[in-house]
């Protein structure tokens, strides 16, 4: 029973930090159809801004949030201004988008390689190895407070998306760009707007990670894919969809252990890809579209 | 008509571009060869980015300071003869691939005359078939699996000492501990190995010495991960739920920083705790607080403490010191010890002829810094040396002395480990 709780917890945990990685991915995917391969390097970026401010100036890694918020911000609207915004749109732009974001992410690596070296990091504050007991589990302090951001990351962007005129406009052009031209909604603001919003969201899942992994120049590949792996369980558009995506992968990853050796346990997730991709291609929660 | 005209600008310059490479390719002046050159080129290739830069760092450090020493005499004497030694290093990344491409390069583009390996038993597995294809000597500290020294390959040396014979040391200490009434008996061991040749080597070494035991062990988790893993969550919990005595691990240090971490999270708690080489680091403790890495046992091939029994660690220890300002671990120890054996076999060699210096690698046995003051490479051992290990334990006050075996030891070991006594 004792054990069952454990993995019970394990899965919620997982899926917290899962569902923080996928939705800046799952945003600038539903919106402008970019499948934005820089993610992974915006987020060991996020991981560095937040690890940064952390060793120099002694901020709390949770209180970087915010500044790791506005500077990724900022790095994808330039992103978008400079580069995305000159591709393609539509199926055309697909191998040129994936070509120019996966530069942009070596681009990243390497700077990073450059300012801080390739050594692994890690971020280590007074309750890095703390725990607290929750039905008679240790829970870490750490992916609590995870779990916690990716809870409010997902009701926020529920209500930007929902509630307010900016969000209504993403959805719109979201589902018909050239008709929100034809109304008046200046389309290539909510296309910059979106890149930036998706931006922002991996440079937190970055600070997210440092406070739990340790880092290199490196990381950001399984994390890309893992991100990519949610959204496309959870279906393009819907935010809640992809937070109860990110606790499917984790509950399959967590409970294979009792069936599958360890080192296979990430392969579940991408056995779940290929058979939504091939029975459900839509993802499980994601809208239909009628042609 | 744009476009078209666009297309045929970007082939202009494209071909423009290829005759300009090309151009400058047939200017470049051939490599010159082995034969041509009065200084002695050695090749190597170390993971100076990636996941493994840290230790690539480390084992550059040794190369550099074997070198240094030559070049202070003067070069190396090879038939009577002064000739200055040259390191050719590459950044291969930490990537096989490159490891591999790199080294095929070294061997037939730029014609060096000997190589040193790379660290990772991955790198290092793979890298030795270009050396042994090209029939180039290959000495290396940096790859540990059996699996490389039994492919019946000639050319291929190291000096690091099997793995399989890491966790066989660990297990004798452990051992002792329970014969002595400080460990349960029989003891339950949690085995976690990473996926590759080296945590299959150490996973060997366990479960051998345990299946010998007569019943003093028994392996109730027995469980691979992936190499540079994340999230080690689940893997713990059946760790945890299987109530093991002992934590016998087998990672490279990414894996060890990452598991330790997640370990102390889920308040785990072993009478022994060791992640096989792992534990003592420098930055494992900055990384994770001493608190948190106190009693890990480590098994390793080279300690500064021996420094006070065997003179050529001394040396290299007062050597590495006045060039680095610090004391050295293990890492550049081997890197350091690899290239001095090299340069050993060319001097006896009197040649830098590959089967001479093939030759002399097979036979010679040399004083060393490793365990036991002596360095050779067994032909029935495929060419992996055999030094015993030591076994250190991390002390709460940040210290990691020696503790096994009795006649280099420090400090007594203590088991079980006072932060698992209620």
């Amino acid at each position: 029973m004792s054990r069952l709780v454990d993995m019970i917890v394990s899965a919620v945990l997982l899926a917290g930090l899962y569902a923080t990685m996928a939705y800046g991915l799952g945003l600038i995917y539903g919106v402008l159809r970019v499948v934005n391969l820089a993610h992974g390097g915006v987020i060991m970026v996020g991981a560095y801004l937040g690890w940064y401010l952390h060793e120099q100036l002694g901020v709390d890694p949770y209180l970087t949030i915010p500044v790791v918020l506005v500077v990724s911000f900022a790095l994808g609207v330039v992103m978008y201004r400079l580069l995305v915004r000159r591709l393609p749109r539509g199926a055309a732009g697909g191998p040129a988008s994936l070509l120019l974001l996966f530069g942009v992410w070596l681009v990243l690596r390497n700077i990073v390689y450059v300012v801080f070296t390739g050594n692994d990091q890690a971020i280590r504050t007074s309750y890095s190895s703390r725990s607290i007991g929750v039905l008679g589990s240790h829970v870490s302090v750490n992916r609590l407070v995870v779990l916690g951001i990716a809870v409010v990351i997902a009701v926020c962007m529920h209500f930007l998306l929902r509630k307010t005129l900016l969000g209504r406009a993403i959805r719109a052009v979201a589902q018909n760009a050239d008709s929100c031209t034809l109304v008046g909604v200046d389309v290539e603001r909510i296309y910059t707007l979106t890149f930036g919003i998706g931006t922002a969201l991996a440079g937190v899942a970055g600070v997210l990670l440092a406070t739990i992994f340790s880092f290199n120049p490196s990381s950001g590949s399984a994390e890309l894919l893992k991100a990519f792996v949610v959204v496309v369980l959870g279906g393009l558009g819907s935010v809640y969809g992809v937070a109860l995506a990110a606790l499917i992968v984790a509950t399959a990853e967590v409970f294979a252990i009792l069936i599958l050796p360890s080192y296979l346990t990430t392969a579940v997730g991408f056995l779940l890809l290929v058979l939504v991709l091939v029975l459900r291609p839509g993802g499980l929660f994601g809208v239909r579209v009628l042609s | 008509m744009a476009m078209t005209y666009r297309s045929h600008s970007l082939s202009l310059r494209a071909l423009l571009v290829l005759a300009v490479v090309s151009t400058a390719g047939a200017c470049k002046p051939k490599s010159s060869t082995p034969a041509d050159r009065a200084e002695i080129v050695i090749g190597a290739t170390l993971p100076l980015t990636g996941a493994e830069a840290r230790i690539g760092g480390f084992y550059k450090e040794g190369y550099e300071l074997a070198f240094d020493e030559v070049t202070k005499q003067g070069g190396l004497d090879v038939g009577g003869k002064k000739r200055p030694v040259k390191l050719l290093l590459n950044d291969d990344t930490s990537n096989q691939a490159t490891a591999v491409s790199l080294a095929d390069r070294l061997i037939n583009s730029d014609k060096v005359d000997l190589l040193l390996g790379t660290y990772s038993t991955s790198l290092v597995e793979a890298q030795t078939t270009v050396a042994e294809q090209n029939k180039m000597p290959y000495v290396n500290g940096g790859g540990a699996a059996s699996a490389i020294y039994k492919r019946g390959y000639k050319y291929i040396f190291g000096t690091l000492s099997p793995v399989e014979l890491l966790g066989a040391t660990l297990m004798t200490w452990i051992d002792e501990q329970q014969h002595a009434g400080k460990l349960p008996k029989p003891s339950k061991i949690a085995l976690l190995w990473e996926n590759t040749s080296h945590g299959k080597d150490f996973r060997k070494g366990v479960s051998d010495y345990a299946a010998k035991s007569g019943g003093g062990y028994e392996i109730s988790v027995d469980e691979s991960f992936e190499l540079n893993g994340k999230d080690f969550s689940a893997l713990l919990g059946k760790v945890k739920a299987a109530g093991t005595d002992l934590f016998l691990a087998d990672a490279h240090l990414p894996d060890f920083i990452t598991l330790q971490r997640q370990y102390t999270d889920a308040g785990l708690c072993h009478k022994v705790v060791s992640y096989g080489a792992r534990g003592s680091e420098k930055q494992a403790i900055e990384t994770l607080g001493k608190d948190n890495v106190s009693y890990v046992l480590s098994g390793v091939w080279w300690s500064p403490q021996l420094a006070d029994t065997i003179p050529l660690a001394k040396k290299f220890v007062e050597s590495f010191k006045a060039k680095y300002g610090r004391p050295p671990e293990w890492y550049q120890a081997l890197g350091y010890e690899t290239a001095r054996a090299l340069f050993i076999a060319i001097q006896q060699a009197g040649s830098t002829e590959r089967e001479a210096v093939r030759a002399k690698l097979a036979t010679f046995k040399i004083d060393s810094l490793l365990p036991g003051g002596t360095l050779e490479f067994p032909a029935d051992k495929g060419g992996g040396a055999q030094n015993a290990f030591v076994v250190q334990q991390n002390m709460p006050d940040g210290t990691s002395p020696i503790i096994y075996p009795k006649e280099v030891a420090k400090a007594a070991g203590v088991a079980p480990s006072p932060r698992c006594t209620p």
